[in-house]
């Protein structure tokens, strides 16, 4: 458990001793903060997170992938993965730890954010139920996104294979979902619902904590951190 | 300390490392020497546990490298090739984060810290950031971090490449030094280097041991077929090889003319001719039959020495009987 958190920590610190990190949360700041008074904060509309939120999920697609495509591209090109695979330390907490990290830095993303809803106090009396709601969906959202990244990660000692690959593959499920799902047959369509995370993300937009979609995101993202550990231990096999 | 046993690697159809078999006892400096892809690395790799053998097993320490491979990994240090590291950190940081990976306790850790600062010279720079460093910083960085823990076992793939001669010879210090009831396996191109740091070495080519012993011994080996070098005036020259020829024990004398020195002491100066005389049989000294013979007949003999064998000569043999067995 100290060297999950051991490798967690230097990799959450390294994100920040790198211009990648403060440029993640300088944009995205940026982005969010438009968005929240662009449309979020208008006289006469309802005080609510949720534009806020909505755009978010469009942009974990990009963010999500841009914070995990280091994770173990750059160690298998620099080399370092060595040394670290070679200290008594198992390829799972390694996977944990560099996950924990990643989840650690949204977290830190999303940190700031908490100031609208300050804000949104401070000038009417909001909701807070969709607000913790929103908050605990992008998170498992996030989660599950990252551990995808963290797959392609392991996969490839190229971070800009490791980005597009993450990237195409969640837009992928999205766009399936939008565009072949209503012309495809019944059982195909019900199977691209289920791995779209459209509707579950609007439930939790509405306030609506569904342990359905909570187990949902947990299991998934565990799924894709197992075949990570599996794709780290193939060296021994391939 | 280290066992390897009948250990194969395969990476698909090509063999990288086939039927190698060794055993490295406590205390031992071992050279592992060989040609570029000979499978230096693959076997170090194996040591480590980094790679699986596909064949045969290897043990360090007593532990299996693969079914005990947390408590294997426990008694080693490891420094790959190029010494990779974090080059964002601060020497420092690196070295407790590895202290950590070790679940050093914090005081134990901070005096290890110290202790290899020390060691590998690094205590002006400890606060640098590790990109910063020149290569020769980065590879004592690399050093510093695999000896952290204090392992019995050292296993160091080519500390010394891309050092200057300073940095190779400081480099070579510490690996003596280091070695001091220490394991060390070390792999390097510089074979001058290898001979003076190791025990042992280990010669491999196309994955196989093609060599194995104290180099003072493989030399030995070496030595008996090695020629004599007599020099002489040139006008005598003539005269010196039939005179040469006739001692007892003498294959060949060649005469090399002034200037087509043999390369390995000072180059001819005009007027001196050297000849190189080979024996029949290695074991006896043929210098003094070869003086006497030579003062018999009243040449003037400026020099008479025995060429003495290098690693790196014994290192080109084994190759060249390598690639003559397997074209």
């Amino acid at each position: 458990m100290t060297r999950l958190w051991t490798i967690a920590c230097r990799e959450y610190c390294s994100l920040f001793r790198i211009p990648l990190g403060w440029v993640v949360v300088a944009l995205f700041l940026a982005l969010s903060g438009a968005v929240f008074s662009g449309r979020g904060l208008q006289p006469g509309q309802p005080a609510t997170m949720r534009p806020f939120f909505e755009i978010w999920w469009t942009l974990l697609v990009i963010v999500a992938p841009a914070i995990s495509m280091r994770l173990f591209s750059d160690e298998l090109r620099s080399g370092t993965i060595e040394p670290l695979l070679t200290a008594p330390v198992a390829e799972a907490v390694v996977v944990l730890g560099k996950y924990a990290a990643a989840v650690m830095f949204l977290i830190t993303l999303l940190a700031p954010t908490v100031a609208y809803v300050a804000l949104l106090e401070a000038l009417s009396r909001p909701d807070y139920g969709p607000i913790l709601a929103g908050y605990l969906g992008i998170l498992l959202l996030g989660m599950l996104y990252l551990s995808v990244g963290c797959l392609a990660s392991s996969l490839t000692s190229s971070q800009t294979l490791a980005f597009l690959g993450t990237f195409f593959a969640l837009f992928l499920v999205e766009i399936l979902a939008l565009v072949a799902a209503p012309v495809a047959p019944p059982v195909v369509r019900s199977f691209l619902y289920a791995l779209s995370v459209d509707q579950r993300m609007s439930d939790f937009a509405r306030g609506l904590i569904d342990m359905k979609h909570v187990v949902f995101f947990l299991v998934a993202s565990a799924w894709f951190l197992a075949l990570a550990s599996l794709a780290l231990e193939s060296r021994r096999w391939r | 300390m280290i066992v390897a046993n009948r250990v194969s690697k395969w990476f698909g159809p090509v063999q990288a490392v086939s039927d190698l078999s060794f055993e490295v006892p406590s205390g031992q400096i071992v050279g592992l020497l060989g040609p570029n892809g000979a499978g230096k690395t693959t076997t170090m790799r194996m040591i480590t546990g980094y790679l699986p053998p596909t064949q045969g097993n290897l043990t360090v320490c007593g532990h299996d490298t693969i079914a005990e491979s947390i408590q294997a990994r426990r008694s080693l240090g490891y420094l790959p090739e190029s010494a990779p590291l974090y080059l964002e950190m601060r020497v420092v940081d690196y070295l407790h984060f590895r202290g950590r990976l070790y679940s050093l306790g914090r005081r134990d850790r901070t005096a290890a810290v110290k202790r290899v600062l020390e060691r590998c010279w690094l205590t002006d720079v400890r606060r640098r950031r590790i990109g910063h460093l020149s290569k020769g910083y980065k590879q004592r960085v690399g050093l510093a971090g695999a000896m952290l823990h204090d392992p019995p076992v050292l296993i160091l793939d080519e500390p010394t490449s891309g050092l200057d001669p300073a940095q190779i010879r400081e480099t070579r210090g510490l690996i003596r030094e280091l070695a001091h009831k220490r394991t060390v396996i070390v792999s390097s191109h510089i074979l001058p280097e290898v001979e003076k740091t190791c025990d042992r070495v280990i010669i491999i080519a196309r994955g196989r041991i093609r060599a194995d012993g104290a180099p003072a011994d493989l030399l030995a080996r070496l030595r008996e077929s090695s020629p004599y070098v007599v020099e002489v005036e040139t006008s005598a020259a003539e005269i010196a090889r039939q005179v040469l020829s006739r001692v007892s024990g003498v294959a060949t004398v060649e005469i090399a003319q002034a200037g087509a020195g043999m390369g390995t002491t000072s180059p001819l100066s005009a007027g001196w001719a050297r000849l190189t005389v080979t024996s029949t049989t290695g074991a006896i000294d043929l210098r003094e039959p070869l003086a006497v013979a030579a003062a018999g007949a009243q040449l003037t003999v400026r020099e008479l020495h025995r060429e003495s064998p290098t690693l790196e000569q014994l290192f080109l043999q084994v190759i060249e009987a390598d690639d003559a067995r397997s074209p």
